[in-house]
């Protein structure tokens, strides 16, 4: 009796030591370490503040909900300034020294392009968190935003329908704008409208007297405003003093840019856009969402798209980890092989696409009243990032690591 | 027809505007004291936020602009006494030092304003010739560049304080020997300078988006004009303004914006292998 | 020869200063054995900026020629060794390919600077002159994005960037970490010596009393010009050694390595260090680069203000630029303690032109 007393005292301090070093080990167990790389200094300072910010806000609610199979995560944000060189530092940094898990960040094409030959010779899995010109092809990289299909397959022929047959274009001279521009030219093509006008613009360029008028004689219905950056942007309110006034549509204003935030009514006035994300969205879980961010950063603007996306990358991220139960690239690319990579976002569902690794995204048409106030047009439900893999991208069989536009389809093999 | 003939006046007076505003300050302080200001892009972009805030706070357009003016001139005599003062002697060190103060501002003006702020709008007016409209603002602006350069010239050349600032810019040590104040002289021309700067900011503020680095699009146009502009600031800067401006919108009007601005630089360089000391080493030349 | 490794155009002499050089290159050389392999690799890379900067140190502080152009010759040889790079497959030809794409980068200065040099262009104008032609080069290659600009299979790609060109590889070996730090120590010490060598020697004095004034060089029977173009060609042709050097490390090189900020950074570190002396912009330029990338990785957006007060408290405290100004320090101490031995840095101010 008492020897048995003492044996089972015995087994029950065991096995409580046992639990005690279980749960001691769970609590040791390090962080997940994420790597984020976002301009917080210089020209775009002003989109890259909302995009740190979506990061934190999603550590931090992930981190009180008990983190990533049970592990914290530790958020290592590093400011390159806008500089490409210092994106190539700093990735490595994050990289080689740092260790991180996964890699986050980037504004400018340029910047990811900057990233890509660096993180393709790890195992790290990359997420980019912008719209953008669509077409990259690359197993290391999961595309968070927007791309042409989304924004332009809707945008084009809704405008056409709605102004008239013939545009004028404006767009930055780089990838982003040339690239922008070739898909409106296919588009219109195919609907047999005509581009009466295509200018590009140097960035950095802030004078516009001479694109007011050049618009003036070709005398077009609507005007494609892909133009980029801060000082472009003067365009609209030069725009509307020569009292230009005419229809306008855009893959990056408002949403992103938030110019009807940053400029007096009505410079802005009859804009045009098709959107995954904008703040005036007001579905109970994207109302909820912006309490919560206004509530940890209550001086923020506006909630732009790229900050939004940048929080769903994390969402992303967790649910792909906690699928795959692995950490490792090649496990959580299983998971996206079967077409189950979705989160629950405040838009709605998205999921991403297993052959060209982009996120499919429910997809609204805006517009922007004469007081800059903005009401949802259309709403075209859920639409797949389908060009890349229409073209032949299909990650799960090949990792082309190329990025693709209309005129520079992958080789026939 | 009449339209046309307009609308090319309309963009050679936009362009110039743009060129002679931009320049005209940094032409007082590099052609007067050779010193390279690179924070000059930073006094332009005072200019823009002083006049913004100033209109938030309910003060009229105008008022607000010549305010601001002045606080970049204020500003500019306080960056001298501090700063600037010490790099007469030795005007390449000045680069360093000012770049120095424009990576400061700019960062600093993002920490404390924030990234971006809401714009004011252009004063309301257009008006119609032919096919095309246009913004009277912008005539405004062409206005007020030909009033600079009036008011440059009647100062420098129509005063006691012009007449002993040229005396200075010619030969410092000698104008000192004769009573100058030299020590002054400077000051109030580099406080000319960033006020012109201020005033070029406080005149496009209502016509552009306001981040901390948006002086940065004023700088090579300005630097371009100065320097092709040669030595004698006061005879050669409208004359390069004129030259770059009839290129630059000549090129725009053909060939789009692109070929604008590489083919001003390309002006640029033929310009300066042809005549090695500028535009107004050849005024001077057929003055004499 | 090695006689001509000291003389009055360098600071540096005796047995003092070549114990310190070899100490530092022995420092140098036995670093990848302690530390950790990310921060061999971090100091390849700041090395890589160095030939620049020694490059424009040669033709502003010795020869009085204030090249806003560094990054129009650094982006030629970028450019030009992903072009070979690319056209020529990987392997061993990468070498070629970075000693040919250097070779362009001084044939196209030596043509701007016959057009600048024989054109009488100087001072303020020929920085403008190569500031105008930098951003040409940068502009045009930003709108170079459509598939129609390629050279070969080498797309140009505009803004975003040419890449898909092979690092520095013999064999099958690729030249990177550790390999790749002895390599940039090596090409280093043999730039710096040589540099030496050149300033000290009959063409370096006739360089300097060319800064010092044209007329009189000439009067004394020099074609200045000459000079003046082997100093262009030179210092440019080592801007195109680190951007041949910068495209290899990244495999990749954009149009913003070209224009502006990028075009003015060259200057500022020389400036920092002290233009006047090779060893000072070596030293400067390392611990500049080393210290802004510091600065940023630890005080996220005050960085550029840390960065601006630093240069303007340099400029304003340490005319001579930081490292002479250190010198000077060490000097003076020096001097109270055991008089003699810091004449030989206290010469900084006697090299010093009086304003280029």
């Amino acid at each position: 009796m008492n020897s048995g007393r003492k044996l089972r005292m015995v087994l029950l301090g065991a096995l409580l030591g046992t639990v005690a070093s279980m749960s001691v080990g769970r609590a040791a167990e390090p962080p997940l370490k994420v790597g984020l790389l976002e301009d917080v200094s210089g020209d775009l300072a002003f989109m890259g503040m909302p995009k740190l910010h979506g990061s934190q806000l999603a550590v931090e609610e992930i981190n009180k909900s008990g983190g990533i199979l049970g592990r914290q995560i530790e958020l290592i944000h590093l400011d390159p300034q806008g500089d490409n060189a210092r994106y190539q530092e700093f990735g490595r940094r994050l990289l080689n020294r740092d260790k991180v898990d996964v890699l986050i960040g980037g504004i400018t094409s340029a910047s990811r392009e900057a990233l890509r030959p660096i993180v393709d010779r790890t195992t790290t899995p990359y997420f980019y968190t912008n719209q953008y010109e669509g077409g990259v092809c690359d197993a290391s990289m999961i595309s968070m935003g927007a791309v042409p299909e989304q924004q332009f397959s809707t945008l084009i022929p809704w405008m056409v329908e709605k102004f008239g047959k013939k545009v004028y274009v404006i767009a930055a001279d780089y990838n982003f704008g040339q690239i922008s521009a070739e898909w409106n030219r296919k588009i219109m093509k195919d609907l047999g409208g005509e581009v009466v006008g295509e200018e590009f613009i140097p960035l950095g360029v802030s004078q516009f007297a001479q694109t007011i008028q050049n618009i003036q004689k070709a005398k077009p219905d609507w005007l494609l405003t892909i133009n980029v950056g801060a000082a472009q942007d003067s365009f609209f309110e030069q725009a509307a003093a020569a009292n230009l006034n005419l229809p306008m549509g855009s893959s990056i204003k408002v949403m992103l840019g938030f110019e009807h935030k940053r400029f007096k009514p009505p410079a802005l006035n009859n804009m045009h856009a098709t959107a995954n994300w904008f703040e005036e969205i007001d579905t109970p879980e994207a109302t909820e969402f912006k309490k919560r961010w206004h509530a940890k950063f209550p001086d923020e603007l506006y909630i732009n798209d790229m900050g939004y996306n940048a929080y769903n990358a994390l969402y992303m991220y967790k649910a792909l980890v906690e699928k795959a139960k692995s950490i490792k690239l090649e496990d959580m690319r299983k998971v996206i092989a079967t077409g189950d990579a979705c989160i629950d976002a405040p838009e709605g569902k998205v999921c991403i696409d297993p052959k060209s690794q982009h996120t499919s995204h429910r997809m609204r048409l805006i517009s922007v009243g004469p007081k800059h106030e903005v009401k949802v047009e259309k709403d075209y439900g859920t639409i797949q990032p389908y060009w890349l893999g229409e073209i032949g991208c299909d990650l799960t069989k090949k990792n082309d690591k190329d990025q693709y536009t209309p005129n520079h389809l992958p080789k026939k093999s | 027809m009449s339209a046309e003939v307009f609308s090319v006046f309309y963009q050679f007076a936009d362009v110039f505007a743009f060129l002679i505003l931009s320049a005209a300050g940094l032409a007082i302080v590099f052609g007067m004291m050779g010193v390279i200001n690179m924070a000059h892009g930073e006094f332009i972009m005072c200019g823009a936020y002083v006049t913004v805030g100033l209109v938030n706070l309910g003060v009229p357009l105008a008022i607000a602009q010549i305010l601001a003016a002045v606080t970049a001139g204020l500003i500019g005599v306080l960056v001298e006494f501090l700063v600037v003062r010490r790099f007469y002697k030795r005007p390449l060190d000045s680069l360093l030092a000012t770049w120095g103060l424009s990576l400061i501002v700019t960062q600093s003006m993002l920490l404390i304003v924030g990234s971006a702020v809401r714009g004011i709008g252009t004063p309301e007016g257009s008006f119609a010739i032919g096919g095309y409209t246009f913004s009277t603002y912008r005539l405004v602006l062409f206005g007020c560049a030909v009033a600079v350069l009036a008011g440059l010239y009647i100062i420098f050349m129509k005063t006691r304080f012009g007449v002993i600032a040229r005396a200075t810019m010619q030969n410092a040590a000698m104008a000192k020997a004769l009573g100058a104040r030299t020590g002054r002289i400077y000051a109030i021309s580099f406080g000319i300078g960033t006020g012109l700067a201020g005033l070029c900011g406080a005149l496009y503020a209502p016509t552009m988006t306001l981040i901390p680095t948006m002086g940065a699009t004023f700088v090579v146009e300005s630097f371009v004009t100065v320097v092709i502009g040669g030595a004698n600031v006061l005879l050669g800067t409208a004359p390069a303004a004129v030259f770059l401006a009839m290129i630059r919108m000549a090129l725009n009007a053909s060939y789009g914006q692109i070929i604008g601005q590489i083919g001003m630089l390309v002006a640029v360089i033929l310009i300066i292998r042809v005549l090695p000391e500028g535009l107004s080493s050849v005024l001077v030349r057929r003055g004499r | 020869m090695f006689k001509l490794l000291e003389g009055p155009q360098t600071l540096g002499r005796g047995r003092m200063f070549w114990s310190c050089f070899l100490v530092g290159l022995g420092a140098a050389l036995t670093y990848p054995l302690f530390a950790d392999s990310y921060d061999v690799g971090n100091f390849a890379y700041f090395l890589i900026w160095i030939f620049m900067a020694l490059g424009l140190c040669l033709m502003w502080g010795y020869g009085g020629m204030l090249s806003f152009g560094q990054t129009l010759f650094f982006g030629i040889a970028g450019y030009g060794y992903g072009v070979l790079a690319i056209n020529m497959g990987g392997g061993s030809a990468t070498i070629a390919a970075l000693v040919l794409s250097v070779v362009l980068a001084m044939i196209a200065a030596g043509i701007l600077g016959y057009f600048m040099i024989w054109g009488g262009i100087n001072g303020i104008f020929f920085g403008i002159v190569t500031l105008s032609a930098t951003l040409v080069l940068a502009f045009f290659l930003g709108q170079t994005a459509g598939p129609e600009w390629h050279i070969g299979p080498a797309r140009l790609n505009g803004f975003n960037g040419m890449k898909g060109m092979d690092p520095l590889t013999v064999g099958d070996f690729y030249i990177e970490g550790s390999a790749l730090y002895y390599v940039m120590v090596a090409l280093i010490v043999i730039v710096y010596l040589a540099l030496r060598m050149l300033v000290n020697s009959g063409i370096g004095n006739v360089i300097v009393a060319t800064r010092e004034n044209p007329q009189r060089a000439e009067m004394l029977g020099y074609d200045v010009r000459k000079y003046q173009l082997l100093t262009f060609v030179i210092g440019s042709g080592l801007a195109g050694l680190s951007g041949a050097l910068y495209t290899s490390w990244g495999q990749f090189i954009t149009p913003s390595s070209i224009g502006l900020p990028a075009a003015a950074m060259p200057i500022v570190w020389v400036a920092f260090s002290g233009r006047s002396d090779l060893t000072a912009t070596l030293v400067g330029s390392f611990l500049l680069l080393f210290g802004f990338q510091t600065i940023t990785v630890y005080s996220q957006q005050a960085a550029l203000v840390l960065m601006g007060a630093l240069l303007l408290a340099t400029v304003m405290l340490a005319p001579q630029g930081f490292v002479l100004g250190i010198g000077k320090l060490v000097a003076d101490w020096s001097r109270g303690r055991r008089r003699g031995d810091g004449d030989v840095i206290a010469e900084a101010g006697r090299l010093q032109s009086e304003e280029s």
